[in-house]
């Protein structure tokens, strides 16, 4: 066999056996996978997004908008109405959750580093809900765009965003592929778009240096809206099912290329987008203690004030080195 | 292995009144322990922790095997808790004097 010939036959073969295996099946990984993480057993190393503290552990000098990310919660998505719901693939999920802030974000992080350069993707199983309300008058039944008609529900409008992004470094120069979903705005209007920034995130280091100070609730991925770009004018259509404790999950993979510090593709269910002209803008600034930094995160910000939810039922990070 | 979590759900809040902690969720872990630190003290003032359960993460109730615990706010306190069930959340209310101490709290589960 030439060499092409054995690649597809390997190719084939990884394919045949993932799948027989219901685990992995619902995913579609690149050669190599890092982490395979489906929270029956654990957080898996996923853990909340902290500062950059002083040499005496002293909180008040982190950044204040990144003091309180929250820890992540293995949820058996226990609900007012139907009780437990469970997972996609068994009990549990990872649950990210915000406090009832409009700005505020909760924030989980996988660290690793790369033993190679080349394509690198991330697949999840996810869904977004907001907390139930219980009470109220006639005010319940409406939020921004939506009133309830037994169809829509005023809690999906009360969603803002979730957000799955890198933070990476080699040669002392750092970046992050960042793709947001973008479900509604300050007022409860409908956005339902994906989004990313065109500029890199402001760090603690230069917070140090005094060239930002952001707020508690600043929106710490991109604090200015005007650095945000639409990825296509089309609404994304989803599944949140009409009320906010009835979960379907949801598939997304993320690729992008560290050879070339760049994206490459974004897969929603069954919307593929092209990310190869999005920017990935670097930091000018050489970072030292990062040599091949490899973390994903995901988080989720509310608009609103209603905890907003990101559950994560597996995760799944490879990469074709 | 027996799996195990440790969260914080506070890294130096005020305690102004009255404090609760977000609802976590705890369905999976058997037993559970809150730590209380008071990163900034106030020696006069008494404050009253309750250890609170839910059936759905909204509504809260007293866990029925936990009294009422008093402490001045300053130092650590610890609470074991046990038949917890879902959803487990602690509440802080300052009981007496004027001073406003910080909290740090951790919540530590294992299976």
């Amino acid at each position: 066999m030439t060499t092409t010939e054995v690649a597809d036959v390997a190719a084939a073969l990884r394919h045949a056996i993932r799948s027989s295996d219901p685990r992995l099946s619902k995913f579609n990984p690149l050669a190599r996978i890092l982490t395979f993480d489906d929270f029956n057993d654990g957080a898996h190393g996923w853990v909340e997004l902290g500062g950059n503290y002083n040499g005496r552990g002293d909180l008040d000098s982190m950044d204040e908008h990144f003091r309180d990310f929250r820890p992540p919660q293995l949820s058996n998505q226990n609900f007012f109405d139907v009780g437990t719901h469970g997972g996609m693939g068994g009990t549990y999920s990872l649950k990210l959750a915000t406090r009832q802030a409009p700005g505020h974000t909760a924030t989980a992080i996988r660290r690793l580093t790369m033993a190679g350069r080349g394509l690198l993707q991330i697949e999840a199983h996810l869904a977004w809900k907001v907390e139930a309300n219980l009470g109220g008058g006639e005010e319940a039944n409406t939020y921004g765009d939506i009133t309830w008609d037994a169809n829509s529900h005023p809690s999906e409008a009360q969603f803002g965003a979730f957000t799955v992004a890198t933070d990476l470094c080699h040669e002392g120069v750092r970046y992050h592929n960042v793709m947001r979903f973008q479900n509604s705005d300050e007022q409860g209007r409908i956005v339902q778009k994906w989004m990313y920034p065109v500029v890199a995130e402001p760090t603690p280091h230069e917070r140090f240096e005094g060239k930002h100070d952001h707020g508690r609730y600043a929106d710490f991925t991109a604090p200015d809206p005007d650095d945000w770009r639409y990825l296509d004018d089309r609404r994304q259509e989803a599944c949140y099912n009409e009320v906010p404790t009835k979960v379907n999950w949801h598939y997304l993979r993320f690729t992008i290329d560290t050879s070339t510090r760049s994206n490459v593709e974004l897969q929603f269910n069954n919307d593929v987008y092209d990310l190869r002209d999005v920017p990935v803008p670097p930091y000018a600034e050489k970072y030292e203690s990062l040599e091949s930094l490899l973390n994903f995160y995901f988080s989720v910000r509310t608009l609103a004030p209603h905890r907003n939810f990101l559950f994560l039922d597996s995760v799944v990070i490879s990469a074709d080195w | 292995m027996r799996q195990s979590q440790s969260a914080v759900m506070e890294r130096g809040v005020e305690l102004v009144d009255v404090h609760e902690t977000e609802p976590f969720e705890v369905a999976w872990a058997g037993e559970a322990r809150w730590y209380v630190q008071f990163l900034q003290p106030a020696d006069d003032t008494q404050v009253e922790f309750r250890v609170q359960i839910s059936a759905d993460g909204i509504n809260w109730l007293d866990h029925e095997g936990i009294a009422p615990i008093s402490s001045t706010a300053a130092g650590w306190r610890s609470i074991p808790v046990e038949r917890f069930g879902h959803w487990l959340r602690l509440r802080t209310t300052r009981t007496s004097g004027v001073g406003a101490p910080t909290l740090r709290i951790y919540l530590e589960l294992k299976e």
